[in-house]
């Protein structure tokens, strides 16, 4: 229990250290633009479709979960709105992201894992190559730039989920589920969705490439590094979502009083 | 593994294409060679489980990898699914009509219908899955299944059934055990932020669900954890060579498996609603 608490720190710790070296780097030796675009172009269209699904079946259970509610009111005309709120401010992000998380996260800690196992980071490092600036820093930057730029298509592709359930299993029109979708939605709560995605995407990628970075042991180190991703960044993303509401929370009370 | 049908289709898949009806079919060609492979893994698998020898303690093994290794932070993350999603629900319905009286109830009935199942399988996929395609592919890569294949053991029953068999106990119980925790948070956030009592919970929940949806719960969690193990040992098995190898059979492992869970849920919930 002790030894688990001391791991816990250790990793916060390491982490943030490996952060401070990557922030560094972007400043003294930033990458080249063409690398970093390669690895957007890869881990986006690796990843599009998995997030375009997960952000339908989401959009899809807020519905059936509001349509149920509503009907006993009879007010099904809000169905639209209150599902596309409910999804965008904060249940869609975060279960689009848990699903992102076992795509880009796996895939990258396996491939940096990999390299470290195979010795071809050491090799880089013994060309006289800083690895941080040829391969850490352009998948961190490929991975949030992507991530976030998913998680917003996720969300969108809640939208045409909930609308395809309102219309088949609520028996709604498409204008009526429309209709209520602007007077619903407001600007705060779109840009405290998006801020959620920004955050995610920052936990998300800090977690896989340091986990990556520091695989060790073989193919099962592989395998250790994949899974100790998929856990680190689940709590990693619950602790974020927890720690964005209660600053959305507080900047939305400021604004209103302002 | 059907060795000759993925050759005859990767031959095939050499050949560049020239108009978009053949671009199409080859497609479709290599499409139903991957899943009549799959198919015959799957039987295969099934076969071993169900004869002997059934090497009980490799499953026991595996079953505390993936069950009680998993069981935390699978509640955890859960949970706190479920906790948000009860919080804005209710905040939307007092948005519009002043009026939250039905969440509870409906709040149960998405956990245990829905939300429990299929969230716990796909962090399950994620933790458990991916984990082992990278594993099982890193053994194809440094040949290492072919060496079993030379000992004269067979890979599936040595590395797949023993997975196999402990998934499915796996999500059969990890299954129930998220969806009571879940319902347990439900009533938690319930009675600490939207202001009911206990009491008024359950007799709101009772409304809506019984003993049979559990049943059902876990029904779909075993259902899920049967796919998991066999997507990403498929994939493991087909994994080409390189890092770059090991990191894509993940990945593909990752998005079958979500796909398959997603569709599965659709089927059971369809097959459910006529035994209510």
């Amino acid at each position: 229990m002790v030894g688990g608490f001391r791991d816990i720190i250790d990793d916060i710790g390491g982490g943030l250290l490996f952060l401070g070296r990557m922030l560094s780097t972007l400043f003294r030796a930033p990458p080249r633009s063409h690398v970093v675009f390669d690895q957007i172009w890869r881990v986006t269209t690796n990843s599009l479709s998995t997030t375009a699904l997960a952000g339908f079946f989401v959009g899809a259970i807020m519905t059936v979960q509001f349509t149920l509610q509503v009907k006993e009111f009879g007010a099904l005309g809000y169905l639209g709105g209150l599902a596309t709120s409910g999804t965008i401010r904060e249940v869609g992000p975060l279960l689009i992201a848990f699903m992102l998380s076992g795509k880009v996260g796996a895939f990258t800690s396996a491939e940096l894992g990999t390299m470290r196992v195979t010795e071809q980071i050491d090799a880089i490092c013994c060309l006289g190559a800083n690895p941080f600036q040829e391969i850490i820093l352009p998948r961190f930057i490929a991975i949030i730039l992507s991530s976030f730029f998913l998680l917003a298509v996720g969300l969108f592709m809640s939208i045409a989920g909930g609308l395809l359930l309102g219309i088949v299993f609520s028996g709604i029109t498409a204008e009526e589920y429309l209709r209520h979708i602007p007077t619903i939605v407001t600007a705060p709560s779109i840009a405290g969705g998006l801020f959620k995605c920004l955050s995610f995407a920052l936990v998300l990628a800090s977690v896989c490439t340091y986990k990556g970075f520091t695989a060790a042991g073989g193919a099962k180190g592989v395998g250790r590094a994949v899974v100790s991703t998929a856990v680190a960044t689940m709590v990693g993303l619950v602790i974020a979502d927890f720690i964005t509401t209660l600053v959305s929370d507080a900047v939305l009370a400021i604004a209103l009083q302002g | 593994m059907n060795e000759d049908a993925s050759t005859a289709a990767e031959s095939l898949m050499r050949v560049p294409p020239s108009d978009p009806a053949s671009v199409i079919g080859r497609q479709l060609i290599a499409w139903f060679g991957h899943v009549a492979d799959f198919l015959a893994l799957f039987g295969q698998t099934l076969g071993c489980a169900l004869t002997p020898p059934y090497r009980a303690r490799d499953i026991m093994r595996q079953f505390h990898f993936v069950a009680n290794e998993s069981a935390f932070i699978i509640v955890f993350c859960v949970s706190s699914a479920a906790m948000v999603t009860i919080i804005e629900a209710s905040f939307h319905m007092k948005l519009v009509i002043q009026n939250d009286s039905m969440v509870p109830g409906f709040a149960a009935l998405l956990i245990l219908r829905e939300l429990g199942s299929v969230v716990m399988a796909l962090l399950i996929t994620s933790r458990v899955g991916a984990g082992l395609a990278a594993e099982v592919g890193s053994m194809q890569v440094t040949e290492q299944v072919d060496a079993l294949r030379m000992l004269g053991i067979d890979p599936v029953r040595f590395i797949v059934v023993p997975r196999f068999v402990a998934c499915v106990l796996a999500g059969f119980v990890l299954s129930i055990i998220a969806n009571v925790v879940c319902v347990y948070c439900a009533m938690l956030v319930s009675t600490l932020k939207l202001g009911y009592t206990a009491g008024s919970f359950v007799t709101a929940m009772r409304a809506f669900v019984d003993l049979r949806d559990l049943a059902f719960a876990s029904i779909k969690g075993a259902a899920f954890g049967a796919v998991i193990p066999v997507f990403s040992c498929y994939h493991g098995f087909r994994c080409k060579a390189g890092a770059e190898g090991v990191g894509l059979a993940t990945t593909n492992s990752v998005v079958a498996t979500s796909v398959a869970i997603i569709v599965i849920d659709f089927v059971l919930s369809y097959v459910f609603s006529y035994l209510y």
